[in-house]
This record gives structure tokens, C-alpha cells and sequence, in this order.
């Protein structure tokens, strides 16, 4: 795999039609990575229960995605779900066993303790408010639980992120596709549009209204007036 | 006076030379906060010689929010869906625990009808809560099928309580002076095909599991727990009725419409973890059994008798309630200084947390994989004791 | 036993203890000296029974400048219930430990002293529980000060 990341384009990509072997290279491993992510199991309290046991077991299958193979040491885990409230006392645990995942390793934070504090926000003094405090997250489930078909979407939305977003030219860098976060019918070329209508709109001069804005316009009608009336 | 405070670290000697002929020395090892043992984030640091563990020191507090402080800044409605994420398992019952005490406190009446629905509410989840003990039993011993057979029953209870609650998991569903939600008009047909489909199933489960000589073998007298002992560390729930002591608060003070049910209380005779697992297996029985008496004389009525966004303000003093959620005695002691809508001090008496010491005595002297099954067998669900 | 019937037994077994108003259960206050003792006589008297410590606590009262320990008592075998409290000053906070009567009481008395800093006399193992060894103060009194809590607005 070192040998991949590393040599290969350097070696093939000068080559002419090289970019294609790399593109192809690309989305064979993004494909591979995404589809057999193997989760983390770190679940601290009630999101555990949906998240990572409901989500595990028979009706809601989280293998149909790849994703059964829960592990329970992060040596061998690639996706951390972070489902629970992360309190001050396991913190120093959580970036721990976040440091010791190997790359590429991604983090999701389903519920809404692990991604602002969620009903602990206020008046509690041992509670970390968001996760993203201590490890960096990929993708944000909300719900309290989330329902299981919920922990699906964050899945795919993770899976959609990884094959559009790392390439072996860049590894290391991934981007977040905005594309995964927009809602229903609407697509990015109708926001391009809209976008370069608002700034030709902002943009458009009408001279003759413009004219009359100006102070001394006042003057030179009243001097026509004058002008015409005194004819 | 001799008060002398210590910390963790100074409990943890230099191992000691064994005694035995080999050359072998004793080690303390972690177990935990993140562990395949699904309860939740307990830390076990453990001293073994070889596999036998020698002594046992839990070390909790990874998922301590500081429940009991954020009540005194909430009104008591606000503090119920706090409740829901101690004992999740529970959730209704935890409910249903702030507001009965602050019910007697304030003397708010309470429908029948809603007597009637949260007791079977309750009884429901003590069912979902013991199917996924079992579960988890099954896992933690390393059989994974019980796993996936008792998710498929959670599930099909969930989609009851998400239909007239909305929620699976989480429910904030019992308010001091009845229910939230009415029940929808189908809900004792549904119900009764939940109970006519559970009812084979634990007599399945009874085979599969309990018959199986490998958990009999694992659970049959390991980590004896003697009547005194468990009296005196204060445990209460299956593991003081595997013990042998008849203390269940739907008999002995019931509330709801307990007392309109016939129903059996489940005692071990000899307080091993095969005791405690029985116990359970048994109260799912007794569970359905309460279900199906009542679901068919559920009385006309409100289902509330508040508004949902009055303030309660209770008098000034101590105020207890009780009951008996899936794991023992849950406790809510609320005191209030008259004045305010918010209490001045709430303390949750969790009985996770007086069931969780009793591992410093029963664990020493077994090797780890039986210190497991004793973890499981005691049943604990660690965000509630630690609050 | 009934509630007037368990106070005149308490009465008896101890005379200094007083029954405390503003409870909805039975409740007794006994000065902080003869605590052990009633407790003692609790559990060991036949007709009382108390066997189960079902919870002890404590209210942090900075007006009245104390801490009030909770004991509540529960009898198996009879089935009544009893609350006991007395006050420590909160300047010495400093209680006998119930250890010698129940075992369990020792974890009790490690949380009251890890959320509110009520020390124990003679306890075998006093240490925080629920927050970390270093931890500076004690969360659930009242003057509690801790810039990293935020007030809902």
C-alpha cells in the first residue's frame, strides 16, 4: 500500500495518459475504503445502544454497508462512531485511542452530546461540550438518539465523502463535499446560477435613474423648467 | 480523628512474589473504560496472578455529567427527561420515579387511565430491559446469536413505544400528573400481539441459553453473594432476590395498579450468578403475564391531569419516592426550599451503584472470564450510577 | 410497625433524637455525637431491624453554615423505613464513618465526599469516586465555582 501511495504517481502520472491509471487507481481504493469501514465500537451511553448494537443486530443491518466488523481495539478499526457524552475524565482516553487508529481513520459523531454537549450543555461542570473539541470529526449525526436509519445516512455520507474526496495525489487531505450536504432538488449548478444572476443584478447601472439620484439633477430640471416657461 | 484522604495511585503497590512454587509475579491490569463488555464506560484496574484476580478496585466516573447538580437549575418537568438518560434501559421507569415523588409532594392527583398506561408501559420495558440483558449475556459469554435474537425483540417493543411515544429510546414520556401522549386506539390489540408472540419466545430463549451446559458451567456457583452481604452493601432488585431476599416494591408498597395484577415474585435460593440469571428469565415471564391482565380494562379518562408549562413548586422539606425499575430500588429524594420551581438539592439513590461494589467481594479468587460473567450477571448500566 | 410506633421505639433506644419536620417519611434528628449509636441500635434492635442502608446523602445549607447527612434506613423484615439526619459544621466537616454497621455505607460516604467534601472518621478507604484524584473542590456545594460551566442564558 506505501509503495502505491507513494511511488506511483510520482513514476506513472508524467507518462501521457498516466492521470487515467491514477484517477483509476483513485477510485478503485476510495471504492475499497468505503465500502468495508470498520467502526470503533466507543459508545459511552444511550447512543450505544442505537447506535452501534441496534444498528449491528438483524433488523437494521449495518453489514448490508460494510460496517459489521466492529472492533474493538483501534489498531484494527478504521471509522471511530463516537456515540455517548464524552466527559472530562475519559477525554484524555478518547484522543488516545483516537492517535493510536491507524490512517486513514475517520471520526463520526452521532448524537448530540458528542457534538455540542447536548442536554449536559448548561450547569454541568464535568462534561466536554462537543467532541470536536478533542478529535476531529468527519460527520455530524444529530438526534437523541439518533434513530438507526439516521447512523445509515452519516454512513453514507461518510462513504459518498471518501470516494469523492482523497486522492493518492493529496493523501492525507480529504475534502468535504458540499454536495452531500445539500437538500432535496436543488443541485449545485442551479446555486451557481442563482449566485451570478444576484451579482449581475447588483451590478446593472440604469443611467437615466442613476442621473436623477444625483443632487445636482434637482438643479438643472428646475433650470429647463424655468428655461421653457420662460419662452 | 484519623480522616486520611488517598488517591488511586498509592492503592496500587508494587506487585508482590507469589506464593506458589513458580517464579511468577503478581500485575494490575486495566479493564476498561472501553471495553467489548457493552455496560457502559467502567474502568476495572484488576490484580492478577496468572488469570485469577486477586483483587478487584472499580474505578467510575467516565460518564459522570453531574446530573444532580444540573437539577438545581431546572424546573422539575425539565429534570424527568434528564432521568431518561440514567438507566436508559429503565427510562420510563425513572420517569415515572421524579414524578411520583413529586406528585405526594405537591398532591397532584393521577388518572386511572393513566395509572393503567404507565404501568404497562413499565411492565414493557422491564421486559425490552431484561431481553437485552440476556442479550448481552449471551455476547459477553461469547455466543452472538443471542445478541441478534434479542435486538429483534427489542425492536418489535420499540415500535409500540414509538408509535405512542415517539421516541425508542429516550422517552421523557411519564410527567408528574399522568402521561404525555395519549395512547393511540389500537394500542391494546398491538399490544396483545406483542404478548401472544413474546410469550414462545422466552420458553425459546429458556432452551437455547439456559440449557445450554457451557452457560450452566459458567454461571452455576460462581460469585455466591450471601443474604447478609447483600443486605449489608445495600443492593437491591434481582441480585438481592437471587440472594434470597422477597424485597420487590411492587408487592411489598405497590404504586400504579400493581395491586390489581396477579403476578409472582421471582426468589433464588442460593445467590449465584445462575441464580441472578434465572431470577430474570422468570420476571420476564411474570412481566407478560401483568401486561396481559391489564391490557384489556384500561378505563376512559384524561390522560393528564396538568398543563403541560405550569410550574410545580413543592413545600418546603424532604420529599422521597421510590420504585422498582429493571435493576432495583431507583430512590429520588427531593428537597426543596418552598420558594423556588426548581429543587434546592436532588439525589437519585441508583441502585447500579450499590449492585457495582459488590464485585470487590465476589470477584477476588476467580479468573477473569468468570469475573465477566459475574459483571453480566449483576447486570449494570453504568450512566446511571454514575449520575 | 407503624410510623408513631418505630418513633417511640427511637425514642426509647436513644432519647436525644428528635423527630424532624418537613419530610413526607418518618424522620428523626440526632445530634452528631450519638449518631453511631442510634444507627448501631437500629440495625441490632429486633423490633426496629433496620438491616438496609438504602441511601445516604447530604444537603450543602451554607446559611445555616452545615451540611445535613441523610441516612435512610429500610427493615426487610418488618418493611418500615426510616430517615436520619444530623449536622456537621461546615467549616470541620467531619463525620464517624457507618462502615462498622453496614459495608456498603463506605461508597456512600466516598461520593458525599467527593461531590460535597464531607470528610469520614476512621473510613478504610476514603478517595474520590466519580471525579479525578486532582480534581480541585467539590462540584455540588453551593458556592462552587467553575469558569469551564456554562449558565443557560
Amino acid at each position: 500500500m506505501g509503495l502505491i501511495l507513494d511511488k506511483v504517481p510520482a513514476i506513472i502520472e508524467p507518462i501521457p495518459g498516466g492521470s487515467i491509471i491514477v484517477t483509476t487507481i483513485d477510485w478503485a481504493i476510495n471504492q475499497a475504503r468505503a465500502n468495508s469501514l470498520w467502526p470503533l465500537a466507543f459508545g459511552t451511553k444511550c447512543c450505544a445502544i442505537e447506535m452501534l448494537m441496534a444498528t449491528g443486530a438483524a433488523h437494521q443491518d449495518m453489514s448490508r454497508f460494510g460496517a459489521e466488523v466492529a472492533r474493538h481495539t483501534p489498531r484494527q478499526a478504521d471509522m471511530m462512531v463516537v456515540a455517548g457524552t464524552i466527559v472530562k475524565k475519559m477525554a484524555p482516553r478518547l484522543r488516545l485511542l483516537y492517535e493510536q487508529m491507524a490512517e486513514p481513520r475517520y471520526v463520526m459523531a452521532t448524537g448530540s452530546c458528542a457534538i455540542s454537549g447536548g442536554p449536559f450543555m448548561y450547569n454541568s461542570y464535568h462534561i466536554v461540550r462537543g467532541v470536536d473539541e478533542i478529535v476531529p470529526v468527519d460527520v455530524y449525526v444529530p438526534g437523541c438518539p439518533p434513530r438507526p436509519e439516521a447512523f445509515f445516512w452519516g454512513l453514507m455520507t461518510l462513504q459518498k465523502m471518501i470516494k469523492q474526496g482523497e486522492s493518492i495525489r493529496h493523501p492525507g487531505t480529504r475534502r468535504k463535499p458540499v454536495l452531500a450536504a445539500l437538500p432535496h432538488g436543488v443541485s449545485a449548478s442551479d446555486i451557481r446560477d442563482e449566485i451570478a444572476r444576484e451579482l449581475e443584478r447588483e451590478n446593472e447601472i440604469v443611467l437615466s435613474e442613476a442621473a436623477e439620484a444625483r443632487p445636482w439633477a434637482k438643479k438643472v430640471r428646475e433650470w429647463i423648467q424655468t428655461q421653457s416657461s420662460a419662452q | 480523628m484519623t480522616v486520611t484522604i488517598r488517591k488511586l495511585d498509592e492503592l496500587l503497590q508494587p506487585p508482590a512474589a507469589a506464593e506458589s512454587g513458580l517464579n511468577t509475579q503478581e500485575y494490575y491490569v486495566n479493564m476498561g473504560p472501553q471495553h467489548p463488555i457493552s455496560h457502559g464506560s467502567l474502568r476495572f484496574v484488576a490484580r492478577l496472578d496468572g488469570e485469577t484476580v486477586k483483587q478487584v478496585l472499580p474505578a467510575p466516573g467516565y460518564v459522570h455529567r453531574g446530573i444532580e447538580k444540573m437539577c438545581e437549575h431546572l424546573s422539575y418537568r425539565q429534570t424527568i427527561h434528564l432521568t431518561d438518560r440514567m438507566d436508559y434501559f429503565s427510562a420510563l421507569m425513572g420517569n415515572w420515579a421524579v414524578s411520583k415523588t413529586v406528585e405526594k409532594a405537591a398532591g397532584i392527583e393521577v388518572s386511572e387511565r393513566a395509572q393503567y398506561i404507565r404501568t404497562i408501559m413499565a411492565e414493557l420495558q422491564r421486559v425490552q430491559s431484561h431481553v437485552l440483558w440476556w442479550a448481552v449475556l449471551g455476547m459477553d459469554l461469547g455466543a452472538f446469536t443471542p445478541f441478534l435474537y434479542g435486538f429483534r425483540e427489542r425492536e418489535i417493543i420499540s415500535d409500540i413505544f414509538e408509535e405512542t411515544i415517539g421516541a425508542r429510546l429516550t422517552m421523557n414520556y411519564v410527567q408528574p400528573g399522568g402521561v404525555m401522549y395519549d395512547i393511540y386506539p389500537d394500542f391494546a390489540a398491538k399490544v396483545k400481539k406483542v404478548v401472544a408472540y413474546l410469550k414462545p419466545k422466552i420458553e425459546e430463549y429458556d432452551t437455547l441459553l439456559s440449557g445450554n451446559v457451557i452457560l450452566q458451567e459458567r454461571l452455576r456457583n460462581i460469585g455466591v453473594l450471601s443474604q447478609e452481604k447483600a443486605l449489608a452493601f445495600g443492593c437491591t432488585g434481582p441480585v438481592l432476590r437471587a440472594s434470597g431476599v422477597p424485597l420487590d416494591l411492587r408487592k411489598v408498597d405497590p404504586y400504579g395498579v400493581y395491586a390489581k395484577a396477579d403476578f409472582n415474585v421471582a426468589i433464588g435460593s442460593r445467590g449465584d450468578s445462575w441464580d441472578r440469571y434465572y431470577v430474570r428469565i422468570q420476571e420476564m415471564r411474570e412481566s407478560l403475564k401483568i401486561v396481559e391482565q391489564l391490557i384489556d380494562n384500561i378505563p376512559e379518562g384524561a390522560h393528564t391531569t396538568t398543563k403541560p408549562n405550569v410550574k410545580v413548586k413543592l413545600p418546603e422539606g424532604v420529599h422521597y419516592g421510590q420504585l422498582e425499575t429493571s435493576r432495583g430500588i431507583l430512590g429520588v429524594t427531593i428537597v426543596s426550599d418552598g420558594k423556588e420551581a426548581s429543587p434546592y438539592r436532588m439525589h437519585f439513590r441508583s441502585p447500579n451503584y450499590c449492585n457495582l461494589w459488590t464485585i470487590t467481594e465476589l470477584a477476588p479468587g476467580w479468573r477473569i472470564a468468570d469475573v465477566i460473567a459475574i459483571l453480566s450477571s449483576l447486570d449494570l448500566v453504568i450512566p446511571e450510577l454514575d449520575r | 410497625m407503624d410510623s408513631d410506633a418505630v418513633l417511640g421505639a427511637i425514642t426509647r433506644c436513644e432519647p436525644s433524637a428528635q423527630a424532624r419536620g418537613q419530610s413526607d417519611t418518618l424522620a428523626v434528628r440526632v445530634p452528631l455525637e450519638r449518631l453511631l449509636p442510634l444507627l448501631q441500635q437500629a440495625r441490632d434492635t429486633e423490633a426496629l431491624g433496620f438491616n438496609m442502608l438504602m441511601d445516604h446523602t447530604a444537603i450543602d445549607w451554607p446559611e445555616r453554615s452545615c451540611f445535613e447527612l441523610l441516612y435512610r434506613l429500610y427493615s426487610t423484615r418488618h418493611g418500615h423505613a426510616l430517615l436520619v439526619t444530623t449536622e456537621v459544621p461546615r467549616e470541620n466537616p467531619v463525620a464517624p464513618t457507618a462502615c462498622g454497621i453496614w459495608p456498603g455505607a463506605q461508597f456512600l460516604e466516598r461520593e458525599v465526599y467527593d461531590l460535597l467534601g464531607v470528610l469520614y472518621d476512621e473510613h478504610p478507604d476514603l478517595r474520590r469516586v466519580f471525579l479525578e484524584d486532582s480534581w480541585q473542590g467539590h462540584p455540588l456545594r453551593k458556592d462552587y465555582q467553575d469558569p469551564d460551566m456554562l449558565a443557560a442564558p
